[in-house]
Formats: structure tokens, sequence, C-alpha cells
């Protein structure tokens, strides 16, 4: 009796069902876990520097933004140094670790600077980051 | 007998919406905010400023004094520690503050430097300044305000 060989072919699939599943999730976990920076500042043009360095932790840090006429905001509200004074001292209490980030435009003159670099001595904010762009290029 | 002869068309299941593109356009989603995103990252030069009264002593020699002027002029001041003359190198280029620096701190590594910036200086020319401090590797570095402008109101 001859036997007759059945002869299966198989295939192999990857299924991929579940595809869309895994993609929404990830956008619905992006979408969930995203933090969107509510304050608006100032319209400023940051200084260049070759020395820039990133701050690790984001959620230390407050901004200060000043445009070119020396106007200061502080959380989208205008405000003079006796204010940051007391806002930031508010805010070293909450957090004593807060670095604060001066946001301020590259033609502003360094007097209003110095009087928010002494508003923030005042309240003992002495973490200070002068905000600037990463400088590409040589020459000075 | 017409009826007998046609033939029954579909499964007898309900209409089916096509799902297997459905992958696709959630992955055309996040590759889409992938790369409109833009991440705000802080980035700058940092300084951490003395309390307020503590205000500390340093003998002339041990300071390299940088000055800016309100027309964002820089000059700096070095005390020789035997002779105690002073010693003025007017900075034409920005660059020539790293190199002034760094030859003062070959000689005396422990040199603090002091920057004292006009109140009517422009701000990218402190920046300026203190880029070229930081990138001297200079440890020891504060800003002092100019005696006589502190709390003048505004900037002259």
């Amino acid at each position: 009796m001859k036997r007759i060989a059945v002869r299966r072919e198989t295939q192999s699939e990857i299924p991929t069902a579940s595809t869309a599943d895994i993609a929404f999730l990830l956008i619905i976990f992006f979408m969930v876990s995203t933090v969107f920076s509510t304050e608006q500042g100032l319209k400023v043009v940051l200084p260049q520097a070759e020395s820039t360095e990133r701050i690790l932790k984001r959620r230390n840090v407050t901004s200060i933004w000043m445009d070119k006429t020396g106007r200061t905001t502080v959380n989208d509200n205008l405000v003079n140094p006796a204010v940051i004074a007391s806002v930031m001292a508010e805010k070293v209490i909450e957090n004593p670790e807060v670095v604060v980030s001066l946001q301020a435009d590259q033609d502003v003159s360094y007097g209003y600077v110095t009087d928010v670099l002494e508003a923030l001595k005042d309240a003992r904010a002495l973490k200070v980051n002068f905000a600037t762009q990463q400088k590409t290029g040589g020459g000075g | 007998m017409a009826l007998s002869l046609r033939k029954k068309r579909g499964t007898g299941g309900g209409p089916n919406i096509p799902t297997a593109s459905m992958g696709d356009i959630a992955f055309l989603i996040i590759i889409f905010f992938m790369t409109t995103s833009i991440f705000a990252r802080d980035k700058g030069l940092k300084i951490v400023l003395p309390e307020k009264g503590e205000d500390t002593k340093v003998p002339p020699e041990m300071i390299l004094q940088v000055d800016v002027n309100q027309g964002g002029n820089v000059l700096i001041t070095f005390t020789e520690p035997v002779t105690k003359a002073k010693q003025v190198t007017f900075i034409k280029t920005i660059p020539e503050v790293r190199e002034q620096v760094m030859m003062r701190l070959s000689q005396n590594p422990q040199l603090a430097i002091s920057l004292r910036v006009s109140r009517g200086a422009p701000y990218s020319t402190m920046i300026d300044v203190f880029d070229q401090l930081k990138l001297s590797n200079a440890q020891r570095i504060s800003l002092t305000p100019v005696k006589g402008e502190e709390g003048a109101g505004g900037p002259q």
C-alpha cells in the first residue's frame, strides 16, 4: 500500500490586530502625561552664550520675564522688584530648591536686571539662571 | 422556481467597518505630534547669589576686577600682590576677556573675579563677559553692583 504524503503548507503571520490598540494607548499616555506650559511670558530675544547649560530639574524652575523696555512679569503678571521679592519668597517657602530663570531680552539695560537680582536676594532665592541661547559657530 | 434559482448573497452577518488601517492612522498621528512638538528646555548661565549681609572682605590682590561701563566697554583691573600697583587692561574684543582671566588664573588659581556692570550697560554685554568668565573655568565669580548706582531707580 502506497502512502500518499499530504503536503501541508503553513504560513506564519504576525498578528497585527492589536497594533491600533497599542498606538492609541501610546497617544493616550502622552496626552495624559504631557504638561503644557500655560505661562505666556513676554516677547524676548535671549542673548547667546557658548557656555549655556541645561537645567536638569524643570519642576524647580520659575521664570521671570523681562522685555527690552524693562517690563517684568512673573506668572504673566506685570510686577515691580518689591512684588518680585514677595512672590519669590513664597515660592522659596514652597520649594527651597527653586531655580529662578531670568528670561531677559538682550537689549535691556543691566540696571533692571540688577534690581531683580537684589529682589531675589531679599527673597533668598539664590539660585539664578540667566536664560541664554546656545551660541552656534565661532567668533565673539 | 425563480426564487430558488436566486443565489443567496452574504453570510448573514452585519456590516463591518474596516479597521485594518487603524494602526497606520494612529502611528501617523504619533509621528505627526513627535515631529511638530517643541520641547521647552530651560537653558542658561547659572550663578548662586550670596545671601544679603554675607559680604566677605577679600584683599585687593586676590580680586580680578572686571568692569563694564555704560557704553559696554570692558576693563580688567589687577592688583600686583607685591607692589600693590594696579594693572589696567582695556579689552578690545570680548574673547580677550577669557585670555586675560585665564592668564591671571594660571598665576593665582585662588583669584576671585568680581564682575561689576554699570546699570546703563547692555545686558547682552554682561552676558558676553560672564560667558567668557565661565569659559575660562573661573570658580569664584561674583556680581558686584557699582557703588553710587545702587537703587538709583532705573538705568542711567
